[in-house]
Formats: structure tokens, C-alpha cells, sequence
């Protein structure tokens, strides 16, 4: 056991700081909800892949630096500290791209992974539809094969950046006769197909952050499904145990948002009471301890130990958390709370947060369906 | 950055787990209240022969060399089973601070301890009323300012009874031919500190996961409505937030342990975030296993109090969760450390 940073690794913390402070936007790029914001974010991933930094621990082929997990964490850090833009491709990088990895064949490997990390191919989510949400095998559009092409028919959404996205990848049923989690296979779809189209869902912000998707007759080349022909399900949980686990929420995030809740708190400590007090330590104290849990699990991971449904215990921990802080803010701010101004110690940016984090229990899978994963599967307990 | 065990380490706890699943069940631990003889001497001296006790003094002490990581982990598996020996004080709070005591004390203790092998009770203002005085051999007393130790034939005491029959405690009335000195006390006393909070963090960890285990079987077994109550989700849900609890109580108390192995400068916080996170844990460990228990974990009968009345005691003792929370809250009052990202190693 060792529990500190090797001298190597200060030098990779050194590096990317340097990085950051020599490229970051000097103006606070737009939402990236709207087009223009989209866009900024778009060229923003441009200038990270040109430091070779869109995913440190790709393989060079790649785009990637072939680091550790470690690097990563330390990576994210850096990029947290100086609330670097939000990486407008998360999808595509946190989640497709280590699917593609480990079940993409070669030729889809140097198709997608390179132009995902250059942000060429910014990527959408399709999972849900209408009658598939928390019971997801209930997926009911359909792709059918017809002379080297899916024939897609059907709807998705809540398909996170679908609104200005390039490429959604999701499951459909290409056995038009099976049930549930069998006969449905992994497919990646160009946005701009004929016979798609794209309906922008405003969110609880008002911006397009999420959006359904019509396919209607859309022909997608049998080269784009990632496996075999029922193989979707298997594939798509692995998916979803990156996006729960380590990848989408790296605990810096949260320790950022836990040291300016205490700078907050700092400059209104005469007019808060000492139940605020508790939870600035909670805030401290929980996004502390996900961190080492964090760090404690890449640990295992790299000494040869995979994760599995633990995953499931990490995304309620770190989604009550971020509701919890944004909560406490605005109780802090008081009256000031409703005010959508930046002057008024970043109100604006609390109330935005504190909405967002509304969204942490209900994406990646419910905090309820988290809870049945680890009632059944970690604890032993019947269905 | 390696954050897992040693191979040593792991053997280290599982050959304590394998030991006490067999030594310590609860009907042995029913027989000791029954006979009002909770501290069970043979069992206390077959975990001397395992060579547990003094294993984490200096070499030159007679000890292996055993680590405050090991240690912790095995504190984890006496918890587990609600070991009612002072095992983990022992270790902790007396042969692993040895040679923080003033000279003439560490005589004495040394005089006494039989290195390692016999028990020092220990008084201390988070912790009044020390636990078995009458099986020691001496007992440490700290207060506000110094330190001393005495022999129990010079102590006059009343017994107290815990809530918790497997705790006997004794509140001190008067002592005499004390040896006292103040020399180190302040790191005497914060090393102390740290760690009766770490040892009652690492007991609570196992104490959780033994009830979350209990709990996991009973609903299984229970059925209600034809079906097994563990096949409901408002009971599943019930267990499954236990899990995360103890998820992210564990590393906290793991990092605490090897904080005190390095001498880190922040060890005073690392063992106070863990016991804040292991009583946050317990709490609820507590509050859904009897839930989930139903009638049954009302009763005398189930096993489940064993492990409840354990937990509340060790909650309460060497700073609750209020306690630590005012810890943690004056340290990130007043640092200069950078806060956020690069506060945590």
C-alpha cells in the first residue's frame, strides 16, 4: 500500500497545468445546449486532442497517451481545478469509446476512435424510448437487415446531445421475434441519415440538453453494429458500468464543488446557522471519501480486479451528494438564491447546478433500479 | 499511488477472521453475560498464543512488527464478530503508543504488560469509564493535562453497567501512588486520541457489515405474501443503502489506518473522517437491520442486539460523530491548504 503520488506522476500534474493555463478559453464559453455553445465546445475538444489530451489513457493510435488510471484521475484534477469546459463529447469518449476498445473490430477502432477524440464525431446517447426507461429490454424499434443495411424504424429519447450531435449510438431489435434483453444488437447511426428526424426536448434550464430521435426507414451499413447480431445487451451493460462507475463522474468534480461550497460558506458565516456548519463537513467528508473509494478501486483494477455491479453503489453515493451541496448553497445565498446573476456570488451558476443535480438520480439508470442491481446482485436477494 | 493491501496484510486479517468465526459466536458471547464473565480469559489467551497481542510492538519490544494497516484490518474482523475482549484497545491505545509514554511510565507499563500480552486499561476524557478494569494490570489515566499510571489495587472504583452486557465499566472514585508526568503530552494525548477514534471506526466497519449480513439472510429466509420479504423492493432498498454507506465508511478508515503508519501531519483529521463516516454508517446499519428484522429484531432472542448494542457503545465512545464533525469542521476553518482536488493526499 501506497497512498500518495509518485514523482513521475507530479511531473503529469505539472504538465497538464501548464497546459491548461497556456489553453484554456480565455471567455467562458457558452452553453453548450445551444448551437453556438455546442460549437465552442466542439473546437474546445480540438485544442485538447491537439495536446493530445482527449482521453489520456487511450492508446496512441488512438489520439490517447497510453497512461494509467491514476494519470486519469490526476488528469481530471487539473481539468476540475480550473473549471475547464464541460467536455461536450462525454458520451462519445467516457462511454462509447471504451466499448469500442474492448468490443469494436479494427476497422471500427480507426473509423470512430480517432474522430471521436478530435471531436469531428460528437456523440448522442439512444437508449430510452417512450416504453423503455428504467426497463430497458422493453426496447421496441427496430433495425432489419436488408442487402448489408439495418432498415431502422422507430423512436428514442432522452438521448443526451442528440439536439446538435453527429452520431447516436443505442440498442435496437434485430430479431424481430425475441423478447427482452435477447435478439437486440449495438448499432451506431450517423444523425444525418435520410429518414431521421431530430426533435429537441427543452430541459428544466430551458435548453435542449436532451432530444427524441425519429428513424423513419433509415438504411445504416451492417459494418456499424459493434458485435455480433444479439450480442446489444451484453455490450450495452458494460457501457452503462463505465458510465456508473469510474469514467463519467471522476470524484474531482465533486471535491471542486465541495471546496467552493466552503468558500461560499466562508464569506456568509455570520448569517449561518450550525446546522449549515454540519453539512459543510458532510459536503467535505463524503466527496473525500469518494475520492479514496475512487482511487482505492483504479488501485484494484490495475492490480488485475475488474468492477462490476459495485458500480451501482458509487452513482447513488455521488448523485446524493451533488444534490446535497447544491442545496446547501442555496441555502447559504438566502434570499439571493432565485437571482440569475453572476454577480451575486455566482447565483446563477448554483441555481443551474442545484438543477442539474436534480437530473443525477434519474440518469445512467435510476438510483432505484441501483438499488435492486445491488439488493440482488451484491447482496444475494431474490428478484 | 498503490491504494490496496500487502499480501501480509491480507493474511494478517484473514487468519484473525478464520480464528474468531470459530472462537467467537454468539452463544459463546451469551454465555459470558449469562455468567456475568463477558472477558473470556482463554479466549483472551488463544488470541495471545495466535500472536496477535504485542504483534504491532517494536522488535526490540518483543513484537513482529505488525502495521497500523493490519492492525486496522483485523480490529475490522473484532468487530465483526462483537469481540468482547479489549483486544483493539490493547493494540492500539497501549502497545502501538508504547514509546510515546513518559520513561518512567513506559517502565511500568512494561513492568506489567507481559510485552503486550496483559491488559492496560485506559481512561481518558472521551473515554471516562474504562472498559474491564478489574482483569488489568494497570490502567493509564489521561486528563487535561498529564498523564499517570496506576496499579489497580490502588484504585478505589464502582462497577458500571453498560447497555452493552459485554462491556463492564468502571467509573474511578480516587487514586493513589500514582506515577504522573506531563512530559509529551500533547503528542501523547492526540496520538492516544487518534487512536481510540480509528480503533472504534475500524469495530463499527465490521459491526455493520456483520448486521447488513444478518439482515441479507433474514429476508431471504422470512416469507410474507408467499414470497420471501427480500424479494420486496422497499426491503431491498432498505439493505442496499446499508451497502453504500459501508462503501465509502471503508476507505476512509483503510487511508486513516495507513495515515498513522506514515505519521502523516493530517492523521488527526484522516481518523476523525473515518469514524464520522463509520458511525454515519452504523447508524443506519442499526436503524434498517432491526427494520428489516420486523418484530423479531425487538426481541432478546435474535442475535441482531449483540451487534446493535456493540455499535451504540463503540458510536458514542472515543468521539461521537458530533465530536468529530467539530474536528473536521476547525481544521477546514483554518487551513491554508489548497481545498478541493488536491486536498485528499
Amino acid at each position: 500500500m501506497k497512498i500518495s503520488f509518485t514523482e513521475e506522476q507530479n511531473t503529469f500534474r505539472q504538465e497538464i497545468r501548464s497546459w491548461l493555463v497556456a489553453n484554456l478559453p480565455k471567455e467562458k464559453l457558452k452553453s453548450l445546449d445551444t448551437k453556438e455553445g455546442f460549437e465552442q465546445h466542439r473546437e474546445w475538444e480540438k485544442t485538447l486532442n491537439s495536446g493530445n489530451w482527449s482521453m489520456v489513457t487511450w492508446p496512441k493510435e488512438y489520439g490517447g497517451r497510453g497512461l494509467n488510471l491514476i494519470e486519469w484521475l490526476i488528469f481530471e484534477e487539473e481539468y476540475y481545478r480550473v473549471e475547464a469546459p464541460t467536455r461536450v463529447n462525454q458520451n462519445g469518449v467516457f462511454l462509447l469509446g471504451p466499448t469500442l476498445m474492448e468490443f469494436g473490430t479494427d476497422d471500427q477502432k480507426n473509423k470512430f476512435l480517432n474522430a471521436m477524440a478530435s471531436g469531428d464525431h460528437i456523440w448522442a446517447q439512444g437508449w430510452s424510448e417512450p416504453g423503455a426507461g428504467s426497463d430497458m429490454a422493453a426496447i421496441r424499434t427496430t433495425a432489419v437487415l436488408e442487402d448489408g443495411f439495418f432498415v431502422i424504424n422507430g423512436q428514442k429519447t432522452w438521448s443526451s446531445r442528440a439536439a446538435y450531435a453527429d452520431y447516436t449510438f443505442g440498442l435496437f431489435r434485430t430479431d424481430l421475434e425475441s423478447e427482452r434483453h435477447h435478439g437486440l444488437s449495438f448499432i451506431l447511426a450517423p444523425l444525418d441519415l435520410p429518414g431521421i428526424t431530430v426533435r429537441p426536448i427543452p430541459q428544466l434550464d430551458g435548453e435542449p440538453g436532451f432530444a427524441e430521435i425519429y428513424f423513419d426507414d433509415v438504411r445504416v451499413p451492417v459494418e456499424n453494429m459493434i458485435g455480433g447480431e444479439g450480442d446489444g445487451w451484453k455490450i450495452a451493460m458494460a457501457t452503462a458500468g463505465f458510465e456508473r462507475g469510474l469514467m463519467l463522474r471522476s470524484p474531482a468534480r465533486f471535491q471542486q464543488t465541495a471546496a467552493k461550497l466552503l468558500s461560499l460558506y466562508l464569506e456568509n458565516e455570520s448569517q449561518c446557522s450550525p446546522a449549515i456548519q454540519a453539512k459543510i463537513v458532510e459536503a467535505w467528508a463524503k466527496s473525500e471519501s469518494y475520492a479514496l473509494s475512487i482511487y482505492h478501486t483504479a488501485s484494484k483494477m490495475m492490480s488485475g480486479a475488474s468492477i462490476g455491479s459495485e458500480s451501482s453503489l458509487g452513482k447513488i453515493f455521488w448523485s446524493e451528494l451533488d444534490y446535497m451541496m447544491h442545496e446547501t448553497a442555496l441555502k447559504i445565498l438566502g434570499a439571493s438564491a432565485e437571482l440569475d446573476e453572476e454577480q451575486h456570488q455566482n447565483a446563477a451558476q448554483w441555481i443551474k447546478g442545484f438543477m442539474f443535480s436534480y437530473a443525477g438520480p434519474i440518469y445512467a439508470g435510476t438510483n432505484e433500479i441501483q438499488k435492486n442491481i445491488i439488493a440482488e446482485r451484491l447482496l444475494g436477494l431474490p428478484r | 499511488m498503490k491504494f490496496v493491501f500487502t499480501e501480509d496484510q491480507l493474511q494478517f486479517q484473514d487468519t484473525m477472521r478464520g480464528f474468531l468465526s470459530q472462537e467467537c459466536t454468539p452463544d459463546s458471547i451469551r454465555s459470558g453475560w449469562v455468567d456475568k464473565q463477558p472477558l473470556n480469559q482463554q479466549r483472551w489467551n488463544a488470541i495471545a498464543e495466535l500472536g496477535v497481542l504485542g504483534a504491532n510492538l517494536s522488535e526490540e519490544d518483543g513484537g513482529l512488527g505488525v502495521d497500523q494497516v493490519a492492525l486496522a484490518l483485523m480490529v475490522e474482523e473484532m468487530g465483526y464478530v462483537a469481540l468482547p475482549e479489549p483486544i483493539a484497545e490493547q493494540s492500539f491505545l497501549i502497545n502501538d503508543v508504547l514509546h510515546l509514554f513518559p520513561d518512567q511510565i513506559q517502565d511500568a507499563i512494561r513492568a506489567e504488560f507481559n510485552e503486550g500480552k496483559e491488559y492496560i486499561a485506559v481512561s481518558h476524557p472521551q473515554n471516562p469509564h474504562p472498559v474491564f478494569l478489574s482483569e488489568a494490570k494497570g490502567l493509564i489515566m489521561i486528563d487535561e493535562t498529564s498523564c499517570h499510571f496506576v496499579k489497580p489495587s490502588d484504585v478505589s472504583s464502582e462497577l458500571i453497567k453498560s447497555n452493552d452486557p459485554s462491556r463492564v465499566l468502571s467509573r474511578i472514585l480516587g487514586v493513589k501512588n500514582t506515577i504522573s508526568s506531563d512530559d509529551n503530552f500533547q503528542q501523547l494525548n492526540q496520538e492516544i486520541n487518534s487512536r481510540g477514534t480509528l480503533l472504534t471506526a475500524s469495530l463499527l466497519l465490521g459491526l455493520s457489515q456483520k448486521m447488513l449480513d444478518l439482515s441479507s439472510a433474514y429476508v431471504l429466509d422470512r416469507n410474507q405474501f408467499g414470497k420471501p420479504i427480500g424479494s420486496f423492493q422497499a426491503v431491498k432498498h432498505m439493505l442496499a443503502d446499508i451497502a453504500v454507506a459501508i462503501e465509502f465508511a471503508r476507505p476512509a478508515v483503510y487511508r486513516a489506518s495507513y495515515s498513522l503508519l506514515e505519521t502523516n501531519p493530517k492523521s488527526a483529521l484522516h481518523c476523525a473522517h473515518a469514524k464520522y463516516m463509520a458511525v454515519k454508517a452504523a447508524e443506519l446499519a442499526c436503524k434498517n437491520s432491526i427494520q428489516a428484522h420486523g418484530a423479531m429484531g425487538y426481541t432478546w432472542e435474535m442475535d441482531l442486539h449483540i451487534y446493535m448494542r456493540k455499535s451504540w457503545s463503540l458510536m458514542a465512545c472515543w468521539g461521537n460523530d458530533d465530536y468529530q464533525q467539530n474536528i473536521i469542521f476547525n481544521t477546514l476553518r483554518s487551513s491554508d491548504d489548497e481545498l478541493g482536488v488536491l486536498y485528499t493526499f
